[in-house]
C-alpha cells in the first residue's frame, strides 16, 4: 500500500475538495442552527410558539420580545429584569477572572522564583484543588458560605469558584518557559523581586494575561449549579442561573413565554461568544498552551 | 392591571417608608407566573389595609428550591417570618420543633381568635400535629380532580365517569372510537399514590399515616394500587391513557391541545385553564374511584402548600405575622384567591361567601375541588406525615415512569418503593433522634 | 530546575496566603466537612444528628438506583468523549485542509465554547419537544416514536446529542492547532511517501496528534462529569422522574432537593475519591509531557 502512488485526476481532486467543503458546512451548520431557531422564535408571537414550534417565518415581534427580556421583570420586586441579570453576570464575569488571575500570579510567581522550605509542600496543597471541582464539593462549601453570611452577596458567588488553581499552574507553567537569563540580567541591573515581578514579569505576560482573562471570564459568567444554590434574592440572579426561572416559566400553566425566553438565552451567551471570536487569537493560544 | 397595581404600591411605599415605624416583615414562596402576581396582589392589599405593617414577599423558584432556601436560612439565623412550605415537605418542617410557631399558638397569642372548626373538612389536619394542633397555615389548597373536554364527551357519547370501572368498559372505548386519547394525568405520585389511598380510605403508612410516631413504615405495597397500576399499564397499551413524562405542564399540554379527552390535575389549575381561552368547553368532577375497592369513596388529601411562621423572629414580626394570616383567612381575601387561582377557599365563611356570591353558578367546576374535600371524611383521609418524603416522591416517580415504560414489573416497581421508602423514612427517624 | 532567584523569607509567604486561605477555606474546609457529614445522619434544619458510622456509604452500594446512576455515568461519558473527539477531529483535519474559507469555518466551529450548558439545554427542550420539535418530529417521520422524559434511552440520546454538542468547539480548537503545529518539513516527506490522504492521516498525523488527544481524554472526562449539569438539570426541567442522570447530579437531587445531608455527603466523598485517581493519574501524564515535550 505504501509504496503504491496514488494520483488523482483533476476532477477527482476537484470532488475531493468539495467533499471537504461539505463536512465543514455541514459541521458549521450543525453549530449554529440551534441558535438561529432561537432567534426565529423571538420573532414569533407566543401563541404561534407554542401551536407549531419553531418555524421558518419570521414575525414582527423582536422589539417586543426584547423590551420584555431585558426590562419587565417577575416577582414583588421588580429586580430581576435582563438588564439587572446581565449586570450580575458581568460582575461575576470579570470579578471571576480578575481573581483568579491576580491570585494565581501571585502564587505561582512564589513558587517559580523563590526559594521556599516548604515550597513542595505549598504545591501539592494549591495544585490538589486543580481536579476537584466545586460540583463534588457543593453541599459543604455551600454551608461554609452561609455560616459566613454571604448568600446572595457577590464575594459568596465569586470567591469560593477561585479556590482551585487553573490559573495558578497555568502561570507556573509560563513563567517556567521564560528564558533564566532574563532573571540572571535583571539580577545583575539590581532589581528586587518587586521590581522585577512589576516592570518584567507582568510586561512579558501580557498576552498570556488576556488570554487567561478571555477563558476565564467565560468560564465565570457561564457559571451555573453555584449561582443557582447561592442566589435566591432576585436581583442577585445571573443571566444564567436565570434560565432556571425561563424553563420553569415555560412550564407553567398561562401561556408559555417562548419569545422572552429565548430572547433571554441569547442575550446570555452573547456576550462570551463575541469576546470570544473578537479575540480569537489570544484566546485560542491561552487554551492550548494551557495544557503543556 | 396587576403590573400597574404593582407599580403603584412600589411608590405607595416608597412613601410610606418616609413614615415613621413600620414593622417590615418577609414572606418566601414558591408562587411562579400568574400565581405570583395574585400572590404579590394580596401582599399589596394587605400593606395597603393598614399602616402598621408591611410585608415583602419574595419568589424562591420551585417548592422544593423554596424550601432548601428556608432551611437554608434558617441554619444561617437569616430566615424569612414566613416560609411557604408544599405537602411533601411537611414532615421536616413540622418535625423540626422549634423551627416554626404553631399558627394556632402564634394567632391565639396575638388576641386573632383561632378555631379550627373555620376550616373546611379537608384542609384542618393536613398540616397539624398528632394533637391536632395546626402547626402551618394552609394557603393553597387544592385536590386532584378531572378535567374533561366537553366536546369530546359529545362525540363519544358519553359522560364523564364515576369510576374506574366505568372508564375502562364504557368511557375510554367510546373516546378512542371518536378519535380521542381518553386520558392523561400530571402527578402520579400526587394521584395514583396518595389519592388513590385517600379516594379510597387506605391505610398509606403505619402510625396512623405517620403522625404519630418517627418509625413509620410506608404502605405503598398495596394489592389495591397494585390492581390499579395494572390496569393503568394496561390502558396505557391500548391506547386509553397516555404518559408523557414527569413534568406537569408534559401532561396537560395535550389537553389543552384537545388531544386528551380527560386530564387528572390539580383543582388549582382551574384558573390557568380558564385564562388560556381553549378552543373547546371544559368541566370538571370527582376523581374516580375502583367499586370492586369500595363503595364508599372518602374525600381526598389536599395538595399545595401552607405558610409556616418561622421561629427567632421578635415579637413585633409575631404580630404583624399573625396580622397578616388574619387578612389571609379573612373571607374576602380567600374569595378573591379562590377565584384567581382555583384554590380552593380554605374557611368556610370564604365558601359561603363565594356561593352566596353565585360564583358556582357562574362557573361550577369551581367548586368540584371544594365539594371533593368536603366528602365524607375516612380512617385515613386526614393526611399523611412522612419524612424525607420528597426523596420517597422521587422514588414514585421514577418507579411510575419505569412501569410505564415497560422497564419493570408493577410487583417489582411496587416492592422497590416499599423498600426505598422504608430506609428513607428509617434515615429520617435517625436525623430526629436527640 | 534551578530557578529559584530570590531568597526573602516573607514575601513568597505573604505571596502565597491569599491563594492558600482561599482554598483553606473554600476548598479544604467543605472536603473535611463533608467527610465528617458522610458518617452522620442530621436533621435538615440542624437540630439534631446521629452518627451512623459507614451506613451511609453502604446503602450508597446497596442502592439500585445509585448504581443505575453509575452506570448511566459511565456509559453516557464514553459516549460524549468518543463522539464529540470524533466529530472534532474529522472536523479539525479538513479545516486544516481547505485553504478558502479557513477562517471563516474556524470561527463557526468554535464559537458554540461560549455557550453556557444551560442555554443548550433549553435549545434542546425545543429541538425534542414532544408536540412540534423538529428533531422529534424527524426522527417520528423515520418510524422512532422519540418522547424526551418518557423512554429513558430517549432522554439519555438528547443528552448525549446536547452534550456533544457543547463539547465539540474545545475539542475542533485542540486537534487544530496540534494540526497546525506539524512542521512542514514532516507533511512534506509524508507527501511522497504516501499519497493516500487516508494512509497518510493513519500514519503520519494520527501519531503525532496523540499526545494531544490524550490531554483531551481526560479533559472531556471531567467535562461529562461535571459541566454538563446545566444540561441535564435543564432537559429533565428539575424533574428527576425516571429520566437518567449522572452522579453529579445525584448528589444535587438528593442533597438539595431531597435536604440528605449526610446521604448526600457520602456521595460527595465518592465522588472526590474518583477525581483525586483521575487527578493523581493525570498528573503522572502532565509531567512527562513537560520533561518530553
Amino acid at each position: 500500500m505504501k509504496s503504491e502512488i496514488k494520483t488523482y485526476t483533476r476532477p477527482q481532486i476537484k470532488l475531493l475538495l468539495i467533499f471537504d467543503h461539505g463536512v465543514l458546512i455541514l459541521g458549521a451548520a450543525f453549530m449554529i442552527l440551534p441558535v438561529l431557531m432561537l432567534l426565529q422564535m423571538t420573532t414569533m408571537p407566543d401563541l404561534f410558539n407554542m401551536k407549531t414550534g419553531p418555524s421558518l417565518a419570521i414575525g414582527d415581534q423582536l422589539d417586543d420580545n426584547f423590551r420584555k427580556a431585558m426590562f419587565e421583570a417577575d416577582g414583588f420586586s421588580g429586580a430581576n429584569t435582563g438588564v439587572r441579570m446581565l449586570w450580575n453576570s458581568m460582575i461575576l464575569g470579570l470579578g471571576f477572572a480578575a481573581g483568579k488571575i491576580v491570585l494565581g500570579m501571585m502564587a505561582a510567581y512564589a513558587i517559580v522564583y523563590f526559594r521556599m522550605r516548604f515550597a513542595t509542600f505549598a504545591f501539592w496543597i494549591i495544585f490538589t484543588t486543580l481536579l476537584l471541582p466545586l460540583e463534588v464539593r457543593i453541599l459543604p462549601s455551600y454551608e461554609i458560605v452561609q455560616h459566613l453570611g454571604m448568600l446572595n452577596t457577590y464575594q459568596g458567588l465569586i470567591i469560593p469558584l477561585i479556590a482551585s488553581a487553573t490559573a495558578t499552574f497555568f502561570f507556573r507553567q509560563y513563567f517556567r518557559s521564560i528564558p533564566e537569563e532574563l532573571i540572571e540580567a535583571a539580577r545583575i541591573d539590581g532589581a528586587g523581586p518587586f521590581k522585577f515581578f512589576v516592570d518584567i514579569l507582568v510586561p512579558l505576560s501580557q498576552t498570556m494575561i488576556a488570554a487567561m482573562f478571555i477563558i476565564m471570564f467565560v468560564y465565570g459568567w457561564n457559571q451555573y449549579l453555584w449561582p443557582t444554590m447561592i442566589t435566591t434574592d432576585e436581583d442577585m440572579f445571573t443571566l444564567v442561573r436565570g434560565i432556571k426561572q425561563i424553563t420553569q416559566s415555560l412550564e407553567g400553566t398561562s401561556l408559555p413565554e417562548y419569545g422572552r425566553a429565548n430572547m433571554l438565552a441569547l442575550v446570555a451567551i452573547l456576550p462570551p461568544v463575541l469576546i470570544v471570536i473578537f479575540f480569537q487569537s489570544w484566546f485560542v493560544k491561552g487554551l492550548t498552551e494551557s495544557d503543556k | 392591571m396587576t403590573r400597574v397595581s404593582i407599580l403603584s404600591a412600589a411608590a405607595l411605599s416608597m412613601m410610606a417608608s418616609g413614615v415613621a415605624a413600620q414593622t417590615e416583615i418577609t414572606w418566601w414562596h414558591a408562587m411562579g407566573g400568574a400565581l405570583g402576581e395574585t400572590v404579590n396582589q394580596i401582599a399589596t392589599d394587605f400593606n395597603a389595609s393598614q399602616s402598621e405593617y408591611q410585608i415583602t414577599p419574595a419568589f424562591k423558584g420551585t417548592y422544593e428550591e423554596a424550601l432548601t432556601a428556608g432551611i437554608a436560612a434558617f441554619r444561617a439565623g437569616e430566615q424569612p417570618n414566613i416560609l411557604q412550605v408544599f405537602d411533601a415537605g411537611a414532615a421536616t418542617v413540622i418535625g423540626a420543633r422549634g423551627a416554626t410557631i404553631p399558627v394556632q399558638d402564634l394567632l391565639t397569642a396575638n388576641g386573632v381568635e383561632f378555631d379550627i372548626n373555620d376550616y373546611i373538612s379537608g384542609v384542618r389536619y393536613f398540616y397539624a400535629d398528632s394533637d391536632d394542633k395546626m402547626i402551618g397555615m394552609p394557603f393553597n389548597s387544592s385536590s386532584p380532580i378531572m378535567y374533561y373536554n366537553l366536546q369530546a364527551m359529545e362525540a363519544a357519547g358519553v359522560e364523564a365517569p364515576k369510576t374506574w370501572e366505568e372508564f375502562e368498559a364504557v368511557t375510554a372505548p367510546a373516546l378512542v372510537e371518536a378519535g380521542y386519547t381518553p386520558l392523561a394525568q400530571s402527578h402520579s405520585p400526587w394521584i395514583f399514590a396518595e389519592n388513590f389511598m385517600s379516594r379510597h380510605d387506605l391505610p398509606f403508612a403505619t402510625n396512623d399515616n405517620g403522625y404519630t410516631g418517627t418509625d413509620t413504615q410506608i404502605l405503598i405495597n398495596s394489592p389495591e394500587i397494585k390492581m390499579h397500576w395494572s390496569h393503568v399499564k394496561s390502558w396505557l397499551d391500548s391506547g386509553y391513557y397516555a404518559w408523557f413524562g414527569a413534568g406537569w405542564g408534559d401532561n396537560q399540554t395535550p389537553f389543552e391541545e384537545g388531544k386528551v379527552a380527560i386530564w387528572l390535575g390539580s383543582s388549582g389549575s382551574f384558573g390557568g385553564l380558564s385564562k388560556l381561552d381553549l378552543p373547546f368547553e371544559f368541566s370538571a368532577t370527582y376523581l374516580p374511584y375502583w367499586e370492586a375497592v369500595t363503595t364508599t369513596p372518602t374525600q381526598t388529601f389536599i395538595g399545595g402548600a401552607s405558610l409556616f411562621a418561622m421561629s427567632g423572629k421578635s415579637d413585633d414580626e409575631n404580630k404583624a405575622t399573625a396580622a397578616f394570616f388574619e387578612f389571609l383567612t379573612s373571607p374576602e381575601v380567600q374569595y378573591m384567591w379562590h377565584q384567581e387561582t382555583g384554590y380552593v377557599p380554605i374557611t368556610i365563611a370564604a365558601y359561603e361567601m363565594a356561593q352566596a356570591d353565585g360564583y358556582y353558578d357562574r362557573a361550577p367546576a369551581a367548586e368540584v375541588g371544594i365539594k371533593q374535600l368536603s366528602l365524607p371524611a375516612g380512617e385515613n383521609t386526614k393526611g399523611y406525615r412522612m419524612g424525607f418524603y420528597v426523596q420517597i416522591r422521587d422514588v414514585m416517580n421514577r418507579e411510575f415512569g419505569r412501569i410505564l415504560g415497560g422497564e419493570t414489573s408493577v410487583d417489582d416497581a411496587f416492592s422497590a418503593m416499599e423498600r426505598e421508602g422504608n430506609e428513607l423514612l428509617a434515615k429520617f427517624a435517625l436525623t430526629q433522634a436527640q | 530546575m534551578k530557578r529559584a532567584a530570590f531568597t526573602n523569607r516573607w514575601l513568597p509567604i505573604l505571596l502565597l496566603v491569599p491563594q492558600i486561605s482561599i482554598i483553606g477555606i473554600f476548598f479544604y474546609w467543605p472536603a473535611i466537612h463533608a467527610l465528617r457529614s458522610s458518617f452522620y445522619l442530621q436533621d435538615p434544619f440542624g437540630f439534631s444528628e446521629t452518627f451512623v458510622g459507614f451506613s451511609n456509604y453502604a446503602s450508597l452500594f446497596n442502592s439500585p438506583a445509585y448504581g443505575r446512576a453509575a452506570i448511566f455515568t459511565v456509559c453516557f461519558t464514553l459516549l460524549v468523549t468518543i463522539l464529540s473527539l470524533g466529530i472534532a477531529l474529522l472536523l479539525a483535519v479538513k479545516a486544516d485542509k481547505v485553504v478558502r474559507g479557513a477562517k471563516t469555518y474556524r470561527t463557526l466551529l468554535m464559537w458554540v465554547y461560549a455557550v453556557a450548558p444551560p442555554v443548550a439545554g433549553v435549545m434542546g427542550l425545543i429541538l425534542f419537544n414532544q408536540s412540534w420539535g423538529p428533531i422529534a418530529d424527524l426522527f417520528k417521520s423515520l418510524g422512532w416514536d422519540f418522547a424526551l422524559g418518557v423512554h429513558y434511552y430517549d432522554t439519555a440520546f438528547a443528552m448525549v446529542l446536547i452534550s456533544v454538542w457543547k463539547q465539540i468547539p474545545v475539542n475542533f480548537i485542540f486537534f487544530l492547532s496540534g494540526l497546525q503545529s506539524i512542521p512542514k518539513s514532516v507533511r512534506e516527506a509524508a507527501m511522497i511517501d504516501n499519497r493516500s490522504t487516508a494512509g497518510r492521516f493513519w500514519d503520519v498525523t494520527f501519531p503525532l496528534l496523540a499526545p494531544t488527544g490524550f490531554f483531551l481524554l481526560i479533559t472531556n472526562i471531567t467535562y461529562s462529569l461535571f459541566d454538563t449539569f446545566g444540561i441535564i438539570d435543564t432537559v429533565v426541567k428539575g424533574e428527576p422522574g425516571n429520566n437518567p442522570m449522572t452522579l453529579v447530579y445525584k448528589v444535587y437531587v438528593d442533597g438539595f432537593r431531597g435536604n440528605d445531608l449526610g446521604g448526600s455527603s457520602a456521595q460527595s466523598v465518592v465522588l472526590m475519591v474518583l477525581v483525586l485517581a483521575m487527578t493523581v493519574f493525570q498528573f503522572r501524564l502532565v509531567e512527562r509531557r513537560i520533561h518530553y515535550t
